[in-house]
């Protein structure tokens, strides 16, 4: 389960880093919400029993929970995932906004046009 | 010490966000709303800090939930001291912000989102968990996404995205390394990780394979929110181009963000036992390269917010020097050089705010004469540039000096860059006095001339500058004082037990493969 989990892992982070590497801004988007996905998978595949130090097995902290999987990783990932959602929404609509003042959404455009107006991004003029 | 209050410290800017934002449009009660509530978490952060002021610690476990499982927010020396300059901080960009930020802005979401990310400084300098100094990350960095785009300029979106960008990729290497930390050890509550490593390296059972891998990966996400050597790139864009209140807070919490993180988990945990031969010496160099690249890079420029912005890296490379010698005087250093950094920073943020709109530009080339127009002005600007540079009576000089001193034995090397990088902030502070402020105004081009008497309801920006600078006169002038807090401080890093004690997490281990006794 581990090694497929961890195929997993590698095939989000994979993909997200082909992404990021895009001009396009949206690509670049998409990839950062990959990786989220990645980092979910990667907490999941952690979520083991850990040895301890005498060398036994930590138990997950519920009482009798001989069969229980521990929960506090899924609560974990959880509280990423409800993080990742609202990251990509402020990210989404910002894309919104900077293709409708713009009209692009390619780093290039959006730096080269910075460098026709120097000096603009003072707040009092 | 169990104090239950603690949550407020996150509950109050929470709350007053909430309600500012209910009164969108109206800014006078916004700012009062806001005001109000800084000076309620200051004066509660003062009241314990004088509390704790030999060293104890203050606890508070949620819902009562005994550590690790419940959320615990601890409340010691270096907490203490930092949320209190964050709030001064804070207070003093806001009252800056009153004439400084553009109307339009101002009557809608500054203020709200400010009180957000006071939300998060104060919680990410309270929490005593590793998750939860993620999750506070995420509240510091969406309340600075929305200020950095607040004002939807071309070049500050282009801008933000790199923050943004950036920011989330270092989130989820943090969130992975999480995960690896609660795989690896079963907890990620601090205390209770401090105690495992320190249990572990006394008994000479090695710590589990690729600890020292954890503490790398730990190393480049807090590297990269606090700007250490190689990380540093996104930050002198992301402040040059905003707002200048904005950029003045930023300056002076966000990075600290990141080192306080370093500060908080490295001695404790992430540099004990073998991990400590892998991340000292990363630790010294990039100290060595910020420190020194940083101040070339500032020396370079042209524009007073560039100056100060890639000032900021250098002045982080102290504070990554100090934590990597490991000593409590060292640790100490870094505490208090962060403390006055903070103050003087933003207050020469401000400043330059100010300058700005006086002479119309930023742009060295194109301003002068601001000393004989405006005198205070003048004053604010020399006592917060010959503190950040570290003069005798001012404030930067005894974080310096404890550095310095305290790395000679061990990095000679360090310190002489550290003297070298002194020379050269006092170059590129000077830079900007003789050329901004004495330079005659006969010698400016047309320009320039038009705006320089221009005066405006300046009112609250000079207040904001003044607070600042006050506040960093009087780090310097009670450097005693607040350095014994700093050296407790240091002092429970290198020795965590008053800390572990405080926090008292149950051991788990007494249980482990028996299922009873929990």
């Amino acid at each position: 389960m581990t090694t497929v989990l961890a195929a997993c892992v590698a095939v989000f982070v994979t993909v997200s880093v082909y992404l990021m590497l895009s001009r396009e801004l949206k690509s670049v988007a998409m990839g950062v919400f990959a990786l989220g996905h990645g980092a979910n998978l990667a907490i999941l595949a952690m979520s083991g029993s850990p040895v301890l130090p005498g060398g036994g097995l930590r138990n997950p902290p519920i009482l009798g929970a001989e069969h229980l999987v521990d929960a506090l990783p899924q609560a974990l990932i959880l509280t990423a995932i409800v993080i990742n959602f609202a990251v990509m929404g402020f990210l989404l609509s910002l894309l919104i906004v900077t293709a409708r003042r713009t009209g692009t959404l390619n780093v290039d455009e959006l730096a080269g046009e910075d460098r026709l107006t120097p000096g603009t991004g003072g707040d009092r003029r | 010490m169990t104090n239950d209050l603690l949550g407020l410290l996150v509950a109050i800017p929470l709350g007053s966000a909430v309600a500012s934002v209910a009164m969108v449009g109206r800014p006078i009660h916004q700012r009062v709303l806001g005001m109000t509530s800084m000076l309620v978490m200051l004066g509660l952060a003062l009241t314990w800090l004088v509390r704790i002021r030999d060293g104890q610690v203050m606890v508070s476990q949620m819902g009562g939930w005994r550590a690790p499982f419940g959320i615990t927010l601890v409340f010691d020396s270096l907490s203490g001291l930092l949320l209190c300059a964050g709030l001064v901080v804070a207070i003093g960009c806001t009252v800056h912000g009153w004439s400084m930020v553009d109307p339009l802005t101002e009557r809608r979401y500054f203020h709200p989102l400010v009180q957000l990310l006071m939300m998060g400084v104060n919680q990410s300098f309270l929490t005593g968990d590793l998750f939860n100094l993620f999750v506070s990350f995420e509240i510091v960095l969406m309340a600075s996404y929305g200020l950095l785009s607040i004002g939807h300029t071309r070049q500050q979106m282009a801008q933000a995205y790199k923050y943004l960008l950036l920011n989330l990729v270092g989130s989820t290497v943090f969130v992975i390394t999480a995960g690896l930390v609660y795989g690896m050890t079963g907890t990620l509550n601090i205390a209770d990780l401090a105690r495992m490593v320190a249990e572990r390296s006394e008994a000479g059972v090695p710590l589990p394979t690729g600890f020292a891998g954890l503490s790398v990966l730990l190393l480049v996400v807090f590297g990269l929110k606090g700007a250490f050597f190689p990380l540093w790139f996104w930050l002198p864009d992301t402040y040059h181009t905003s707002p200048v209140p904005i950029a003045a807070l930023f300056s002076g919490l966000l990075t600290k963000v990141g080192v306080y993180a370093v500060l908080r988990t490295f001695p404790l945990v992430f540099a004990v036992g073998d991990a400590r031969e892998v991340v000292l010496p990363l630790l010294a160099v990039s100290a060595g390269f910020t420190m020194f690249l940083g101040v070339l890079g500032a020396v370079s420029q042209h524009r007073v917010r560039r100056i100060l912005a890639i000032h900021v890296i250098s002045q982080v490379g102290y504070m990554v020097f100090g934590i990597s010698l490991m000593t409590a005087a060292g640790l100490a250093g870094a505490l208090y050089y962060m403390i006055q950094h903070m103050m003087v920073k933003s207050s020469l943020f401000l400043c330059c705010g100010v300058m700005e709109y006086h002479a119309g530009s930023d742009d060295l080339d194109e301003i002068g004469g601001l000393a004989r127009r405006h005198r205070w002005l003048a004053t604010a600007f020399l006592v917060a540039a010959l503190s950040l540079v570290g003069l005798p009576p001012l404030s930067g000089f005894f974080g310096k000096l404890v550095i310095i001193r305290e790395g000679w034995t061990t990095h000679w090397w360090l310190s002489a860059l550290g003297l070298a990088t002194g020379a050269l902030t006092l170059l590129s502070m000077l830079k900007i006095w003789t050329l901004a402020f004495w330079r005659p105004e006969s010698a400016l081009p047309a320009a320039g001339r038009q705006t320089i008497g221009r005066t405006g309801r300046l009112r609250g920006a000079h207040a904001g500058i003044a607070i600042l600078v006050a506040t960093a006169l009087f780090v310097g002038l009670a450097a005693e004082p607040i350095y014994d807090i700093a050296f407790h401080a240091g002092q429970q890093l290198v020795d965590p037990t008053a800390y572990v004690e405080a926090v008292d997490p149950l051991r788990l281990d007494v249980a482990a493969g028996t299922g009873g006794d929990r």
